[in-house]
C-alpha cells in the first residue's frame, strides 16, 4: 500500500512525488514512456519541450551572432557552418543528462519507479501494464499528472515527413530552406526563431486576428514588428483550410479575408496548442471524468471530484508551464501531507524564450480595463539602459502596471534582455504584495539590465531618472 | 566619559514611541533620576531619566522623531556637576559601559525590521504605529496597499498635505486661517481604536435611568464618617463599579470577548474606568473588582485620576479590562452612546444627575435622576441579557442593600 501514486513524471509529477516522498509518505511515481527498456522520465519538459527547445535556441542564437553580429564588435568570422547533426547531438546529450537526473533525483528520494501505462481503477487501485505485466497496486492518493500533447488538426495531418508537431520540429535532419508554422503562439515563434535563424525563411499563419493576445498589448505590437523584422513574417487572420505533403513538400491552402492563397514549403510544423492528454487514464467504474475541452476538473486545491484523486499540471485548467506544474505538485504534496499549502495562481509568470525574449506576469492593461481596475503604468525603453546598450541589446522595454489608488504592483511586462529574469523580480515583488514604491526603493546593481525595472517602477509614479516622466 | 541614553524597553504591545520633548537641552546639567526627555507611546507617557549626574551632550532625536524600544537617542557625559563626593563613582561607571555592548544589538535589530521600504517610508511619514494596521501579505507582512487603505485617504492633493508633519497654515485671500496639526500619538491611536470598534462590532445601545435618591441619602447619612474612616471620600462611583461587578456576575456573557470564533469567559471582573486628561481619554484598570470593598474602589479611582492628570499611569495600569464605566456626567452629559472598548462587550454609560419629577406609587415626585446607557455587542449579546444587565444595575443602584446582600 502506497500513500500516494503519482501518474506521469513529467515537471508536476516528479516534482510531487519528491516532495511527498521527502514528507514522509510512501510514494511511487509511474511512467509509461520508455527507450532502450528504461524509463523515459522528465515528460514534456525534458524530453521534447522546454529544455531541448532552449538549446537550439541557444545553438541558434550563436549562429545567428557570428553571422551577423559579431562584426559589430569588431570580430571578423570568416562564414560560419552548420553541423546539424552536432547541433542536436548536443540537445539530445542534455535531455539525456537531464533525464537521468530525475532518476537519479527520485532514487535518492526513496521514490518507487514504475514503469508502464497507468489506469485508475477508483482512488485507492492503480492498474499498471507493462510489455512483461500488469500489475496492481494499491494506495491512499493518487494524484494525476499525465501532461498534454500537442492538437492535432484534420486539414494538417501531422505525417512526421514534412508535417511535424512540435516534437519533429527538434528533429529536423537538415534545414529546410523554406519552413512554414501554423500557429503563432509561444511554440510557433520559438520554433519558428531556431529554423529562421538557421537560415529556413519562414512563414508562420495564424488563424486568430490578435498577436500574442495574452500579453500586454504594447508589448505584442512591439514583438510583431520585431520578429517581421527578424525574418518571422507573421501572417494573422489566416485559416489553413488544407496542407498536402508530397515526397518533397508541403503545399499549404489557406483563407485570409475570404480569399484563397496557397504556398509551397519543406517542412511545415503545427503548432496550434496543446491539449490535456488523459488516453485510456481512467476505468469506466472510477467515476471521475473530464470537461469538454479534455481536463481534469479541479478545484484551487487541484483536488478531482473523487476524494483522494487529485490532479496537477496541463492535465487540468491554468497555463500549460512547467514552473505552474511543478508548484501544484508541490501544493499537492503537501497538502496530502496536511500542510496548508495554497497556490497564487495570479502570479504566475509567461515566457517567450525568443531573441529578445518576452516574458510578463500578472494582470495587462486590457485586463484591468475590462474589470474596472484604476491603474497607473510606468515604462523603461531599454534603449535609454546603459548595460542594454553596451551589449548591443537595446531592443524593447519594460512596464510595471501599478493600482491606481494604493500603488500595489498589478502586472510587470518585459520584451527584451534578459526578460524573463526580469519579470522573476516582479514576481518575487508580488508575492509579497509589493507597491511599485518598494521597487522604486530598492537598489539594483549598475550596470544591469535590470535597472529597467527599476527605472519603469519608479516611473509610475513619475520618479524615473534617466528618462523623461510622462505628465498626468 | 560618555555614555549612551536609550529609549525605555517598551513592553510587547507598543512597536515605538515618539519624543514628546527634550526636557533637559543639549548641554544640560542634570542629576541623577532627573528627567531627561518624555516619550510618548500610544498609550502613555514614558520617562527617561539620568542614569547619574551629568550633562546632556548630544541629543540624537530630536522631538517628534519616532523611536524604537531600547533605541539611542543621547548623549550623555558623566560629571560632577556639585562637586559633591565621588564615592559613588565606581559602582556606576559599570553600569553604561555594559549597555554600550548593546549597540550591536541594536543595531542589528533596525536591520532585521521585516517591513518594506515604502511601508517603512510610509510609517513613518504618517508616525503610524506598525500594530494598528493589519498586514495582508505572506505571514502578516504589512503592505503599502495596508497603509493606504489604513489612511484611506484618496489619492489628491490633500493627501501630500497631509503627509507633511508640518505645521501649515494656508491662508486665502480673505484671511480665513486653517491651522494644520499632527495628531498626538494617543489621539491617533483613539481615533483608529474607535474606528475599528465602529467598524467591526454589531454595537447599539439600551437605555434605562435610575434614581440615585437611596445613595444620595447613604452619602448624606454615612459620608463623614466614610471618609474619617478610610481617607477617601464616599463618591458615586464606587457604587456603579460595584453594582456593575455584581450584574456581571449575574450575567457572565456580559463579561466575556470575543476571540475569532471563540468566546472568552473572563473568572474576574477587571473594570476600566474611563478617565478624561488634557492629552485624551485613558481608561484605567481597576483588577479584581470583583473582591473590594467600596473603600478599595474609591482610593483606587482617586489613585488613577491623579496618576492620569499627570500622565504618570503605567501600560500595565491599562492593559486588559473586561468591562468598561464612563461617567460623561461629569461634563453635563445628559444621555450619550458609548463606544465599546474592545475587546470588551459592553460598556456602562453614566450621566449627569438631574433633579426629575417622576411617577412613584402613582405620586408625581423629584428624584436626582440619572439616565444610563448600556451599549453592547450584538454579536455576543442579545437584547434580553443586555437589557436585564442594565436593570440589574439599576436595581442594584436604587436599593444599595442589595449590594451588600450580593442580591
Amino acid at each position: 500500500m502506497f500513500d500516494v501514486i503519482v501518474i506521469g513524471s513529467g515537471p508536476a509529477g516528479y516534482v510531487a512525488a519528491i516532495r511527498a516522498s521527502q514528507l514522509g509518505l510512501k510514494t511511487a511515481c509511474i511512467e509509461k514512456s520508455s527507450s532502450n527498456s528504461k524509463p523515459q522520465l522528465g515528460g514534456t519538459c525534458l524530453n521534447i519541450g522546454c529544455i531541448p527547445s532552449k538549446a537550439l535556441l541557444d545553438s541558434s542564437h550563436r549562429y545567428a551572432d557570428a553571422l551577423n553580429h559579431l562584426s559589430d564588435h569588431g570580430i571578423k568570422v570568416t562564414k560560419p557552418k552548420i553541423d546539424i547533426s552536432q547541433m542536436m547531438d548536443r540537445k539530445n546529450k542534455i535531455v539525456s543528462q537531464l533525464t537521468s537526473g530525475v532518476a537519479g533525483l527520485l532514487k535518492v528520494n526513496k521514490v518507487s519507479q514504475i514503469t508502464g501505462s497507468a489506469k485508475i481503477i477508483d482512488s485507492n487501485n492503480v492498474e499498471v501494464t507493462n510489455e512483461e505485466k500488469t500489475e496492481l497496486f494499491k494506495t491512499k492518493n493518487i494524484i494525476i499528472a499525465t501532461g498534454s500533447m500537442p492538437i492535432d488538426i484534420p486539414v494538417a495531418k501531422v505525417d512526421n515527413k514534412n508535417i511535424v508537431d512540435s516534437t519533429g520540429a527538434l528533429e529536423f535532419k537538415s534545414v529546410p530552406k523554406t519552413l512554414g508554422v501554423i500557429g503563432a503562439g509561444i511554440i510557433g515563434l520559438e520554433l519558428g526563431s531556431v529554423w529562421s535563424r538557421l537560415g529556413s525563411k519562414v512563414t508562420i499563419l495564424e488563424a486568430m486576428d490578435d498577436f500574442l493576445p495574452m500579453a500586454d498589448s504594447k508589448v505584442s505590437d512591439d514583438v510583431f514588428k520585431e520578429f517581421n523584422k527578424q525574418g518571422l513574417n507573421i501572417n494573422l487572420g489566416c485559416k489553413v483550410t488544407a496542407a498536402i505533403s508530397n515526397e518533397k513538400k508541403v503545399t499549404v491552402n489557406f483563407e485570409k479575408n475570404g480569399n484563397q492563397s496557397e504556398l509551397t514549403f519543406d517542412k511545415l510544423i503545427v503548432a496550434v496548442g496543446r491539449k490535456p492528454y488523459t488516453n485510456n487514464l481512467f476505468d469506466e467504474s472510477c467515476g471521475l471524468s473530464v470537461d469538454h475541452n479534455g481536463f481534469i476538473s479541479v478545484n484551487d486545491f487541484c483536488e478531482t471530484q473523487i476524494k483522494n484523486i487529485w490532479a496537477v499540471g496541463d492535465v487540468v485548467r491554468g497555463p500549460m508551464l512547467a514552473h505552474k506544474a511543478s508548484e501544484e505538485g508541490i501544493m499537492v504534496a503537501e497538502r496530502i501531507a496536511g500542510n496548508q499549502v495554497e497556490m497564487e495562481y495570479d502570479i504566475v509568470p509567461s515566457v517567450i524564450y525568443t531573441h529578445p525574449e518576452v516574458a510578463w506576469v500578472g494582470k495587462n492593461e486590457k485586463e484591468l480595463k475590462d474589470v474596472g481596475v484604476e491603474f497607473k503604468t510606468g515604462s523603461f525603453p531599454f534603449a535609454a539602459s546603459g548595460r542594454a546598450l553596451a551589449t548591443g541589446e537595446s531592443t524593447g522595454f519594460v512596464k510595471v502596471i501599478a493600482d491606481k489608488r494604493t500603488d500595489t504592483i498589478l502586472g510587470v511586462h518585459a520584451f527584451g534582455p534578459a526578460a524573463a529574469d526580469i519579470v522573476q523580480q516582479g514576481v518575487v515583488a508580488m508575492e509579497f504584495g509589493a507597491s511599485a514604491e518598494d521597487l522604486g526603493l530598492t537598489i539594483f546593481s549598475h550596470p544591469t539590465v535590470s535597472e529597467a525595472l527599476h527605472e519603469a517602477a519608479l516611473a509610475v509614479n513619475q520618479q524615473a531618472i534617466h528618462i523623461g516622466n510622462s505628465k498626468k | 566619559m560618555t555614555t549612551e541614553i536609550k529609549s525605555p524597553t517598551f513592553p510587547e504591545s507598543v512597536a515605538d514611541g515618539t519624543i514628546a520633548n527634550w526636557v533637559k537641552k543639549e548641554g544640560d546639567s542634570v542629576k541623577q533620576d532627573e528627567v531627561i526627555a518624555e516619550i510618548e507611546t500610544d498609550k502613555v507617557v514614558l520617562e527617561v531619566v539620568a542614569p547619574f549626574d551629568g550633562v546632556v551632550s548630544k541629543v540624537l532625536k530630536p522631538a517628534g522623531e519616532t523611536v524604537l524600544s531600547a533605541e539611542l537617542i543621547a548623549e550623555f557625559r558623566k560629571e560632577d556637576i556639585n562637586q559633591a563626593s565621588a564615592v559613588p563613582k565606581n559602582e556606576i561607571v559599570a553600569e553604561p559601559e555594559k549597555e554600550q555592548g548593546l549597540e550591536i544589538n541594536h543595531e542589528l535589530k533596525d536591520s532585521s525590521n521585516k517591513n518594506g521600504p515604502a511601508v517603512k517610508k510610509l510609517l513613518k511619514e504618517h508616525d503610524l504605529n506598525e500594530s494598528d494596521i493589519s498586514g495582508s501579505g505572506k505571514n502578516g507582512r504589512i503592505t503599502k496597499s495596508d497603509i493606504v487603505n489604513h489612511l484611506d485617504v484618496p489619492v489628491s492633493k490633500d493627501q501630500e498635505k497631509s503627509m507633511s508633519p508640518s505645521v501649515k497654515i494656508a491662508s486665502s485671500s480673505d484671511e480665513r486661517l486653517e491651522e494644520r496639526v499632527p495628531m498626538s500619538r494617543l489621539r491617533s491611536t483613539i481615533a483608529n481604536r474607535l474606528l475599528t470598534v465602529k467598524q467591526e462590532t454589531a454595537m447599539l445601545t439600551t437605555f434605562n435611568e435610575v434614581d440615585l435618591k437611596p445613595i444620595k441619602d447613604l452619602r448624606a447619612k454615612y459620608g463623614n464618617e466614610f471618609e474619617e474612616e478610610h481617607g477617601v471620600k464616599l463618591g458615586f462611583m464606587g457604587f456603579f463599579v460595584l453594582a456593575a461587578v455584581q450584574a456581571l456576575k449575574k450575567f457572565p456573557v456580559v463579561n466575556a470577548s470575543i476571540d475569532g470564533t471563540d468566546i472568552v469567559y473572563h473568572g474576574y471582573q477587571d473594570i476600566g474606568v474611563a478617565v478624561s486628561t488634557d492629552r485624551g481619554l485613558v481608561v484605567p484598570v481597576i483588577r479584581d473588582a470583583g473582591n473590594l470593598r467600596i473603600a478599595d474602589v474609591e482610593k483606587s479611582i482617586l489613585d488613577y485620576s491623579d496618576k492620569a492628570r499627570h500622565g504618570k499611569l503605567s501600560i500595565s495600569e491599562m492593559q486588559g479590562g473586561t468591562f468598561t464605566i464612563s461617567n460623561g456626567g461629569v461634563f453635563g452629559s445628559l444621555l450619550s452612546t458609548p463606544i465599546l472598548n474592545a475587546p470588551q462587550t459592553a460598556i456602562l454609560g453614566m450621566h449627569t444627575i438631574q433633579d426629575r419629577p417622576v411617577a412613584i406609587d402613582g405620586e408625581i415626585v423629584i428624584r436626582p435622576m440619572m439616565y444610563l446607557a448600556l451599549s453592547y455587542d450584538h454579536r455576543l449579546l442579545d437584547g434580553k441579557e443586555a437589557v436585564s444587565f442594565l436593570i440589574a444595575i439599576k436595581d442594584q443602584l436604587e436599593s444599595p442593600e442589595k449590594l451588600l446582600l450580593n442580591l
